[in-house]
């Protein structure tokens, strides 16, 4: 069986190359494969009948329970007959259906050949969750086969329609389909064998699935979907909404009938919605004008009437409901043929302009006559044959009261004569309406249809001729099915005459009563018209769609305003809320000491009084110093913790934070835009309040908690033995956390390639600006060249003092920087700090000379040196590995250089440097993006106000003003 | 192999990209050497990532302790089942968008649009970016986690911003503010887990935490749950997410909806799982989960952007992972790590194909776009194919991820759970119904009827904005002085010139495949799914991990 | 540095309240600044947070002591494993300023000011909302898929 799926598969692929090479040809071959499926069952129909019933296992997701299991019931059985024959029909009709040039041929072919095969595997499989796969299968291939022809919008609604409708209903099925697999098993023969017990939640699954079923088809109300769906080809509509994918939904009830017919609700929705749907499809069926739709709503009816029956759960009922199956799906593909031959032929399926066909188009006109026929259950057509047996379920149930009261079969037996007679009515209407000569009307013009054309349904057609006069051979087959239902005799062979009884009578009341109907179709229609629409499941979906739609603008309007402070107040609030709340109310308050040192409050206090006046000041650079107050207060807090490293970083982080905000605001006005006591202050400095507090009681909170010694316990010990430095900290850094420091050092040079990005947006980095003597206007040259770049300042900013300083410190500051490098693994410094006073050097270079000062004090760039020191940083951690040791590893190597003597090098200190150079860089990549970048872009801009008045030139040739030449 | 030591492989998912980088950076005048670079770094990534799923799933979890100090004082390098999964995910998604934005740098290399993906910052900041990404799944130890994804944020904030126009400003300002903030909290609970453990190794925290007070671990867990919270993008800390996302470059998106928010799920998977195996939040993060579907589903529902659409998804998705998790049963984390796997993947294919749509459209807006189904059928099959997987519509991998925690939510069977399960389903069909609407309007719907939809939108728009603006300053919500870019952005112009450009191969390939991976987990779904409960088994027993970190002497 | 006494790796942990209460004070006037509009204030409120975590992992040190060399003892040493951690932390927080005064500078380039402004598609469908408007992917059609069918069917492909 899966052999059969794979081949669909196999046919699907390759469909699209086919009907390019091919063209409509590409349809016969294709054709092939449902009839190969087809004649596989007729090849294992006499293993199904005595019960050797074929089964297949293949693992797929076991630890889910979903796995390719197939077992070929009788059930599938027949069902499986009516999918792959008409599929195979329907595939060669289309050969005649669409034209060799249409486009869209690669695409049909694919979607239809796979829809085939899931259908086919739908009905296979013993798998529950394999069912929910290949029924979802069938919702979204037959979407794409809806929107066919996408071109007009009501087209693509009608798609979308069918999809969110029968998903819906698929998806309630899946959790009806898990919630019995979690508490029993997946596999279907072995819920059938083994029937859970009908506890509360068997319940609602069983009722979640018959949602499913109901929807998938077409059931009030759910029923619109189908009627909209006829936008799609009428080859499809023959196949999907005649014999195949409508009855996925009648083969589950009809799969569940043996075992949960029992159930609550399950009769109330089966039989009751089923014969509402009956009668409700059969009523506005007979308002139709176009033909096809007119099937369509008979269609509905007719899937009501089935799943009635299916869901009665008597062994009679059982036998009619695969009668019923197997006579509409073959007289409705029939008539739906049929319309796709009479519209090609006549260009139009409004009955009120077809006239005159039936005669002219005998090839069509006759089997049309026996499908309709056979839907009317006219004898000796199938369709009498199954109605007859449904009938004589329905009334051996009002007979027997089982399995519910008989006042509710009666009422049953009503509403089924009501929906025939309807049924009657509109087919009486719709063989008049597509064949009949009318009055007043001329004869529509014909193209006559190519005979292979025909071919599908007079086949079809015949075979609901066929189907009744064999009636009675048809029982054994089926009766396998009927006997598994636990309720009820055994049911009568299916014969054309079984006497004069009481369904007999009931048919012929209901035929009776169809023609009359069809006779006074004006005075009824006039009555159809008066009566207000009793279920319009359209209006009410569209209702539903837009209650979401406008429930989704009104909570994304709340929930997503668009305003960065809000978003961190929320996260704030979360923060306050939960942790914050549970350090309150869950947590203990631990002994606190004042201080460690009275300095600290002396500190602290300031630092706080800083901050309190950041919050004031309406200066951007009074703020930013007064920041930068707290942050050397933190520095001094270092020093009184005892932690030097922290403090001398600390302060050249500050001081580097410090000249990095006074050059990037520089053009920035000077006050900030608005007041700081703006409106919104009040709830801002409250939110600051309660996480501040909440911080607080978390860290005593946690503080409280403590009960044991740190794991650096050991590091004093082990940082000397092993890691070869006496600077804990140091060695903490470049060795014992090396892996973290390497992991900070790979976001500095992340930092500095993103602000050289956003500065030069273009690049990553501009050319050198070198200065040279000769290449720059020098209108200060008198004044000495202390600094080379120098010249290039405008006299005003010019300090000589400043130069002759900077001349003189900047080498103190790179000796300085090394040395920090060098003996931070025994005192304080380390790499950080190293490069911070590298950079700073810089800084003072740039700050006293310009733009092309900088470029002379470090004349290259920034990306390779920041890459440099990636390179050497990760090289350090990787060269271990060489000797045979772990990444990151360090030794110490003693060896003599002259004129130091004895060298005890730590390997840990290559990784430094690397940090080092990368510091370096990012100094490098800050000061020429926020210093040189903007100073540049001022420059750019003064130029530009200059030529205002001239011919707009790029300023381009600013950019490459100071190039090498 | 011989005495070769398998851990000795850890550090490579993190020094390769870093060395590929160093070298980027050096040879940033070519691009050639810079695409080779990349290209082989990532694809050892790969290999490396591959063969430490077979090891860990063979012998366990794989440790090694750098700079060879003894336990437990220096960092540890931990790849057990699920760190060696994500990496291994994470190295093909970030290798085959490496090769779409190659691709995208080919295409444009004599065209405009170059300008504004500069390569020679892209590549060393990508390679950054994914070393990050592979130090979170592969950190042993609390501070070095924070680590890792400070390295990933700051190549973040890099790539978000590129190329500096004004969208990307003002949508990674709120992308970058965020997430500072977010590291801020993550360092508060660092320090909170540190003042109560005296350790930040998070084997001897899943020791040290089982001691402590009740309360005080509760407030440890809430402290790491929020800062992870934040990064993976859970209700109601995810609206940054919509609004910095969708303006970045096709791959950077691509990458960042694939992947970021996963690294906070799997932090936050990893800290649940190890250090509070008794969690007390189950319905708290039941009712997170709820949330983060259905508002995130109902924020695509409402918008009219590919892009937006896609993100809102993505943060609704996001509650799927947190159901699973929240539910604290092996099912459960099974589930949440199948559907972090197929996630990842779906997301990144759909944003990639996201940005071969605008390239062939000019605009991801579902006003400008049209005929895109009869302009490109195998982009439209990739959509659709993509679409629904994400929809969770069989056999695809969303409905096998999703069937995992359908299963194991009603297995759990509380009202609650139940209720989210309701939810999960509503988010499948809203998601469903958000992408067809996608695929209707932009594929199905001819090009001419989506210009004709947009003149007329385009006058409303126009007026409307007025309207509002002056409406919202009468009404005083919105203080003066406040921006609001309120300038016809989206939609509301007419693209002038939408002539469809032919998709370049190399960007069509490397969406081709990162389809082809996602459906080819429908293939070993059955070999996947069982590594995932055993990933789950190992997490939810803690001891496989503790005991290959710790050595018996120092668990205490 | 009086304090010589008591050892930084304690097994239970005293907190410094002083510290505790400089750690509530920057942290809640950062916290308050950083909900401000312009990005400089943001970015001065998240200094201010991170200088108050800074003094924070001071806090969870213990008792303050001597500089952590190898040579002091022991005993009296400060705890070196929290002061690693906040030397990454400082670093870090250098390049978020680096970058955040970048980004500032740029978005001051763009818009003329460095407050952050609203999402403009979030704008939009506040717009939507206020109206009582539907999304604008919303099918407005009010049509019946069936009725119209026949128009449909003119435009159908047919061989």
């Amino acid at each position: 069986m899966a052999q059969l799926l794979l081949l669909h598969l196999i046919a699907a692929a390759l469909a699209p190359w086919l009907a390019k090479t091919l063209r409509t040809k590409a349809f016969p071959l294709l054709a092939l494969v449902p009839a190969t499926a087809f004649a596989w069952l007729l090849v294992v129909a006499t293993d199904v009948r005595d019960g050797n019933l074929p089964t297949q296992r293949i693992p797929w997701v076991p630890g889910l329970g979903l796995d390719l299991d197939f077992r070929l019931t009788t059930l599938s059985w027949v069902v499986a007959l009516l999918v792959t024959g008409v599929g195979a029909l329907v595939l060669l009709y289309c050969t005649w259906y669409f034209r060799d040039d249409d486009p869209t041929l690669w695409r049909f072919t694919s979607v239809f050949t796979a829809f085939a095969g899931a259908m086919l595997g739908l009905v296979l499989t013993d798998n529950f969750l394999m069912l929910y796969v290949f029924w979802e299968l069938t919702t979204v291939l037959s979407y794409l086969l809806i929107g066919h022809n996408p071109g007009s919008s009501t087209n693509r609604r009608a798609a979308m329609q069918a999809l969110l409708v029968t998903t819906f209903g698929g998806l309630a099925m899946l959790v009806g389909i898990i919630a019995i697999g979690v508490h029993h098993t997946y596999s279907i023969s072995a819920l059938l064998a083994d029937p859970p017990p009908l506890d509360a939640v068997t319940v609602a699954a069983v009722v979640l699935l018959l949602v499913g079923a109901l929807s998938k088809s077409a059931l009030v109300p759910f029923h619109f979907w189908l009627p909209g769906a006829m936008a799609a080809p009428t080859p499809v509509s023959a196949y999907l909404h005649a014999a195949a994918m409508v009855k996925a939904g009648i083969y589950l009830v009809a799969l569940l009938a043996p075992v949960f017919a029992g159930a609550p609700a399950w009769h109330a929705l089966t039989l009751g919605l089923g014969l509402l749907t009956m009668i409700v499809g059969g009523w506005r069926a007979l308002r139709q004008h176009d033909i096809k739709l007119l099937l369509a709503y008979g269609t509905v009816s007719q899937l009501g009437f089935i799943v009635a029956i299916a869901g009665l759960g008597t062994k009679t009922a059982a036998l009619a409901a695969l009668a019923l199956v197997l006579a509409h799906g073959l007289f409705k593909s029939t008539l739906f043929l049929v319309v796709g031959v009479v519209d090609h032929a006549a260009g139009t399926r409004d009955l009120r302009r077809l006239s005159g066909l039936g005669r002219r188009m005998l090839p069509v006109s006759v089997p049309a006559a026996f499908a309709g026929l056979s839907m009317a259950g006219v004898i000796p057509m199938a369709g009498f044959v199954s109605k007859e047996s449904a009938l004589e379920s329905l009334w051996e149930e009002a007979q027997e009261a089982a399995p519910f009261p008989s006042i509710y079969g009666y009422l049953a037996l009503a509403a089924v004569v009501v929906g025939s007679a309807l049924t009657v009515a509109y087919t009486c209407r719709f063989l008049w309406g597509a064949f009949a000569t009318k009055p007043g009307v001329p004869p529509t013009p014909i193209t006559v249809p190519h005979p292979g054309f025909v071919l599908s349904p007079l086949l079809l057609g015949v075979g609901c001729l066929a189907l009744g006069l064999l009636a009675p051979f048809e029982s054994p087959w089926l009766m396998p099915y009927a006997v598994t239902l636990p309720t009820g005799a055994s049911p009568e062979p299916l014969a054309l005459w079984h006497g004069v009884t009481v369904p007999l009578l009931l048919s012929l009341v209901s035929l009776g009563v169809g023609v009359a109907l069809f006779a006074q179709r004006e005075a009824f229609a006039r009555a159809q018209a008066r009566v207000p629409a009793l279920v319009d499941g359209e209006r009410g979906f569209a209702r539903t769609l837009r209650a979401v739609d406008r429930g989704a603008v009104e909570t994304t309007a709340v929930t997503q305003r668009g305003s960065l402070p809000i978003y961190l107040a929320s996260i704030l609030l979360v923060f306050v809320a939960l942790p914050g709340m549970a350090a309150v109310t869950q947590g203990r308050l631990p002994e606190v000491r004042l201080w460690d040192n009275p300095a600290q409050a002396v500190v602290g206090a300031l630092m706080i009084a800083a901050a309190v006046l950041v919050l004031v000041t309406r200066r951007r650079l009074t703020a930013v110093m007064l920041v930068g107050a707290t942050g050397y207060g933190v520095a001094m807090l270092f020093v009184l913790h005892g932690a030097p490293d922290l403090a001398i970083t600390q302060m050249l982080v500050e001081t580097v934070s410090l000249v990095v905000f006074v050059l990037a605001l520089r053009r920035m006005p000077t006050k900030f835009t608005r007041h700081p006591d703006s409106p919104s202050r009040t709830w801002r400095l409250g939110l600051g309040a309660a996480v501040g507090a909440a911080v607080g009681v978390i860290a005593l909170v946690a503080s409280g908690g403590r009960t044991t010694t740190p794991v650096s316990v050991d590091f004093p010990t082990e940082a000397y033995t092993f890691g070869h430095g006496k600077n804990i900290v140091n060695v903490t850094l470049v060795d014992i956390r090396a892996w973290d420091t390497l992991g900070e050092v790979s976001v500095l040079v992340a930092a500095a390639t993103g602000i050289a990005s956003l500065i030069f947006v273009r690049t990553r980095n501009t050319r050198l600006s070198r200065a040279t003597a000769k290449a720059l206007p020098s209108s200060n040259a008198a004044r000495g060249t202390w600094l080379l770049g120098g010249r290039t300042m405008r006299k005003e900013k010019r300090s000589v003092i400043f130069e002759v300083v900077t001349r003189l410190v900047f080498h103190i500051m790179l000796a300085a920087s090394l040395y920090l490098l060098f003996a931070g693994h025994n005192q304080p410094g380390g790499g950080f700090a190293g490069g911070l006073v590298a950079g700073l050097a810089l800084v003072v270079r740039y700050l006293a000379g310009g733009r092309y000062e900088l470029d002379e004090a470090a004349p290259f760039d920034a990306g390779l040196l920041v890459g440099l020191g990636l390179l050497v940083a990760v090289g350090s951690a990787l060269a271990p590995l060489a000797f045979g040791g772990t990444i990151l590893e360090t030794t110490a190597v003693d060896f003599t250089l002259w004129p130091w003597g004895e060298v005890h090098l730590v390997t840990s200190l290559v990784f430094d440097i690397g940090v080092y150079l990368i510091v370096v860089g990012m100094m490098l990549d800050i000061v020429r993006s926020l210093g040189t970048g903007i100073d540049r872009q001022i420059a750019e801009e003064q130029e530009q106000d200059e030529q205002q008045q001239e011919t707009e030139d790029e300023p381009e040739e600013l950019q490459t003003e100071g190039a090498r030449p | 192999m011989g005495d070769f030591a398998v851990p000795n492989l850890l550090p490579l998912p993190v020094l390769l990209p870093l060395l590929g980088a160093a070298l980027a950076l050096a040879f940033r005048r070519s691009d050639r050497l810079q695409r080779i670079v990349s290209i082989a770094a990532l694809a050892g990534v790969v290999v490396v990532a591959a063969v430490l799923v077979w090891q860990t799933d063979a012998s366990g979890p794989q440790v090694l302790w750098l700079g060879a100090w003894q336990e437990p004082l220096g960092i540890s390098l931990v790849a057990d089942r699920l760190s060696a999964l994500m990496l291994l995910v994470s190295s093909v998604v970030t290798l085959l968008v490496l090769l779409f934005a190659i691709g995208q740098g080919h295409a444009d290399s004599d065209d405009e649009v170059a300008r504004e993906t500069p390569l020679s910052i892209f590549h060393p900041t990508y390679l950054v970016l994914t070393a990050g990404v592979a130090n979170a799944f592969l950190a042993g130890d609390l501070f070095n986690l924070f680590v890792g994804f400070e390295i990933l944020l700051f190549s973040s904030y890099v790539l978000i911003t590129l190329g500096g126009s004004a969208s990307r400003i003002h949508a990674g300002t709120t992308y970058v503010v965020v997430s500072l903030l977010s590291s801020a909290l993550f360092l508060i609970g660092i320090a909170a887990t540190y003042a109560a453990t005296g350790t930040v190794n998070l084997a001897q925290l899943a020791i040290r935490i089982g001691g402590l007070d009740s309360g005080v671990a509760l407030v440890l867990q809430l402290c790491l749950l929020t800062a992870f919270a934040i990064k993976a993008a859970v209700f109601p800390m995810s609206a940054w997410l919509p609004d910095s996302y969708p303006t970045a470059p096709a791959p950077v998106t691509a990458v960042f909806a694939g992947l970021l928010t996963k690294v906070g799920v799997y932090a936050i998977i990893r800290t649940q799982t190890l250090l509070f195996p008794e969690s007390p939040l189950t319905d708290l993060l039941l009712w997170a989960a709820l949330l983060t579907m259905v508002i995130g589903i109902l924020g695509a529902v409402s918008q009219s952007g590919l892009k937006r659409i896609l993100s809102f998804t993505l943060v609704s998705h996001i509650g799927y992972m947190i159901f699973g998790i929240a539910l604290s049963t092996q099912a459960g984390t099974a589930g949440a790590i199948f559907y972090v796997v197929h996630h990842i993947i779906i997301q990144t294919s759909l944003f990639l194909i996201t940005g071969l749509v605008e390239r062939i459209g000019g605009s991801t807006s579902l006003h400008r776009l049209g005929g895109l189904a009869m302009a490109s059928p195998l982009l439209a099959t990739l959509f659709f194919v993509s679409a629904m997987n994400l929809s969770g519509v069989p056999p695809f991998s969303g409905f096998l991820a999703k069937i995992g925690l359908v299963d194991a939510g009603i297995a759990v069977g509380t009202p609650l759970a139940w209720v989210v399960v309701a939810g999960g389903i509503v988010t499948s069909l809203l998601t469903l119904y958000a992408l067809s609407k996608v695929w209707s309007q932009a594929f199905w719907r001819p090009l001419a009827e989506a210009r004709q939809v947009a003149e007329l939108a385009a006058e409303e728009a126009a007026d409307e904005a007025e309207q509002f603006e002056q409406a919202e300053l009468d009404a005083g919500r919105r203080p003066r002085g406040t921006t609001t870019i309120t300038a016809a952005p989206t939609g509301v112009a007419l693209a002038v010139d939408t002539s469809p450009r032919a998709l370049p191969r190399m960007m069509l390939g490397a969406t081709a495949a990162m389809t082809a991976v996602g459906l080819s987990i429908t293939l070993v779904a059955g070999p996947l799914h069982a590594f995932t409960e055993r990933a789950a088994a190992d997490l939810r027993q803690r001891d496989p991990y503790v005991t290959s970190v710790l050595p018996e002497q120092v668990r205490r | 540095m009086t304090t010589l006494a008591p050892t930084g790796f304690e097994s239970t942990l005293t907190p410094n309240i002083t510290l505790v209460l400089v750690v509530v004070g920057l942290v809640a006037v950062g916290t308050a600044l950083a909900l401000d509009r312009s990005l400089v204030r943001v970015l001065l409120g998240m200094v201010l947070i991170g200088n108050g975590v800074a003094v924070l992992y001071l806090v969870v040190s213990g008792r303050a002591g001597r500089a952590p060399f190898v040579g002091e003892d022991p005993a009296a040493m400060s705890d070196p494993l929290p002061q690693a951690m906040v030397l990454t932390a400082i670093v870090i927080s250098l390049a978020t300023i680096g970058f955040l005064l970048a980004l500032s500078y740029r978005l001051w380039q763009i818009s003329g000011t460095d407050d952050v402004p609203d999402d403009a598609e979030d704008a939009r469908i506040q717009r939507l909302a206020r109206d009582d408007e539907t999304s604008e992917t919303y099918d407005r059609s009010e049509e019946s898929t069936t009725t119209s069918d026949e128009r449909a069917e003119a435009g159908e492909s047919r061989g």
